[in-house]
């Protein structure tokens, strides 16, 4: 991580924040409303949250507590809502760190019409509004903002990294040595559901993506990510199939059309061109719940009515982008807790 | 427990042995697994490793307590120590203590660790005050040489000091590396 909080240890003065979280708001809200957007505020308390295999929800009574404004966002899309766009209050269990909070803010937002390009601009644009807005109100000790932005196919990354071409589709077995390794080099043990490998190959797939990914996130990417150039955001891109989450497939059937965006080593945000076929989504959905049962994970209903109106999602493009992460990035601060209004 | 559980100086049994987690943090990759990064303590050998767990791992926790005695006497195979606040006593092979026996006195206050109920490692006052019970004659004024000679002291502890020190002086010995730090003026 950064050293980008030295003397700012206890984080900054009260009616700082106050005054960061007014200006950041503010330069988000003007930014997306530029660009045609319109906001929305979608329930924090929901009956289905999207299953993703380690993202656990909060329960609420007999309710959720939203993971993610995706679903609801996207049932507006599917009944002709247009572009929308939402700061979010989200929650998800056991995620406590310098750079995770239990409870955090999206800025979640669609384009429709939309594709990748798009939303990767607008990354850009909310990144450059954001830094500007808080700078001018916290003198002397704001972040660095990102000058430029590159792009970097994921796959590549991991190729070149693992020493290793990956086409983004490999089945289980074949990526089961890379596995061995980096699992090696972080000195970890296998869980019960790691010694015998599922039957369904599809499932095996998920799951030595998903952990291979993980762990080479962790030993390969962020160092990557911390030995770019200061001042340098960083887009990855073109996702392996198998990590697709709610995105659509690219028409090579290897990639998905994902990408995540990193500025100081951070991770920011996450987008996709979505995917708009309920089958297809509802197939990952289950198993994503094969792989949560192995893990012994809880069991999380099937996001039925989410899944009814997915095949009216017209053509359309989002991203998620973590509102507290940005912000102590355009305070330099390296923890959440030093610039959130948590705690109180 | 749970991993997700897992926090600064919880105490985790490995391989039969204990360990106490010394630092440790929380990263999760986009929609990836979430990783525990830990450095970890042998609380027996005092190794230091760093270990990563995964996020659903399920680790044991270890059964360890440190308690304060004070040293009463050797027989030789084993060393009595008694419990301040319930006075039970209680024996600890000599292979235990080791080295640290060489700094054992009369009433010396000791935290002893247990491991299952059983002790497996003591912990020594980083800093104790030990007479010298003999020595060649002190020399004064020459405490700017750093020249030093042997001295004994009052448990059998052989060590240098400097020249000026004499039987009877208190001295401050430094329990991790066995050195003289200063005479104890009294």
């Amino acid at each position: 991580m950064p050293p980008l909080d030295q003397g700012l240890d206890q984080g900054l003065s009260w009616p700082l924040r106050v005054e960061v979280w007014d200006a950041g708001l503010r330069a988000v809200r003007d930014q997306l409303r530029g660009f045609g957007l319109r906001e929305v505020s979608t329930p924090i308390r929901t009956g289905e949250v999207a299953l993703e295999p380690w993202i656990e929800p909060l329960r609420a009574g007999d309710l959720l507590l939203a993971t993610s404004p995706e679903l609801a966002m996207k049932r507006l899309l599917a009944r002709g809502c247009g572009s929308i766009f939402q700061v979010a209050h989200v929650f998800r269990a056991a995620e406590i760190g310098a750079r995770h909070s239990e409870e955090f803010h999206l800025i979640e937002w669609y384009r429709e019409p939309g594709d990748l390009p798009a939303v990767i601009a607008d990354v850009e644009a909310v990144v450059a509004a954001v830094f500007a807005a808080v700078t001018a109100v916290i003198d002397g000790h704001a972040g660095l903002a990102p000058r430029t932005w590159i792009r970097v196919e994921l796959l590549d990354l991991m190729g070149e990294t693992l020493g290793q071409q990956l086409a983004g589709n490999e089945d289980a077995q074949a990526i089961k040595p890379l596995l061995r390794r980096v699992r090696q080099d972080h000195g970890i043990g296998l869980l019960a559901g790691d010694e015998a490998p599922p039957d369904d190959p599809e499932l095996a797939r998920l799951l030595a993506w998903t952990e291979l990914f993980s762990l080479w996130s962790d030993h390969h990417l962020d160092p990557w990510l911390a030995r770019q150039p200061a001042g340098v955001g960083v887009h990855v891109v073109g996702f392996p199939a198998s990590l697709a989450a709610l995105s659509e497939a690219e028409p090579d059937g290897r990639k998905a059309a994902r990408f995540e965006s990193h500025v100081g080593g951070i991770e920011l945000a996450n987008g996709y061109r979505e995917l708009r076929d309920a089958r297809e989504q509802r197939r990952r959905f289950e198993l994503v719940a094969a792989m949560r049962a192995r893990y012994g994970q809880p069991r999380l209903a099937m996001p039925e009515a989410f899944l009814a109106e997915l095949d009216r999602l017209p053509p359309c493009a989002g991203v998620a982008l973590g509102l507290d992460r940005l912000l102590a990035l355009a305070c330099g601060c390296s923890r959440l807790d030093q610039v959130g209004l948590a705690g109180l | 427990m749970d991993v997700s559980e897992l926090k600064k100086n919880s105490k985790l049994e490995i391989e039969g042995q204990p360990w106490v987690v010394t630092d440790f943090q929380f990263v999760k990759p986009g929609k990836g697994q979430g990783l525990y990064k830990c450095k970890i303590r042998n609380m027996i050998t005092g190794a230091v490793i760093d270990r990563t767990w995964r996020s659903g791992e399920r680790l044991e926790t270890a059964d360890v307590e440190s308690r304060k005695f004070e040293y009463l006497f050797s027989t030789g195979d084993t060393f009595t120590f008694m419990d301040n606040e319930t006075y039970e006593q209680i024996e600890v092979r000599t292979e235990l203590v080791s080295d640290d026996s060489r700094f054992l006195m009369d009433n010396l206050g000791v935290d002893i660790l247990f491991y299952n109920q059983r002790p497996v490692g003591i912990s020594l006052p980083s800093h104790v005050t030990m007479e010298v019970s003999e020595c060649e004659p002190g020399v004064k004024g020459d405490t700017a040489t750093g020249a030093t000679k042997g001295a004994t002291l009052q448990t059998g502890y052989e060590l240098q000091v400097p020249l000026f020190i004499k039987v009877g002086d208190k001295l401050k010995i430094d329990t991790r590396t066995g050195s003289y730090v200063e005479r104890v003026n009294e």
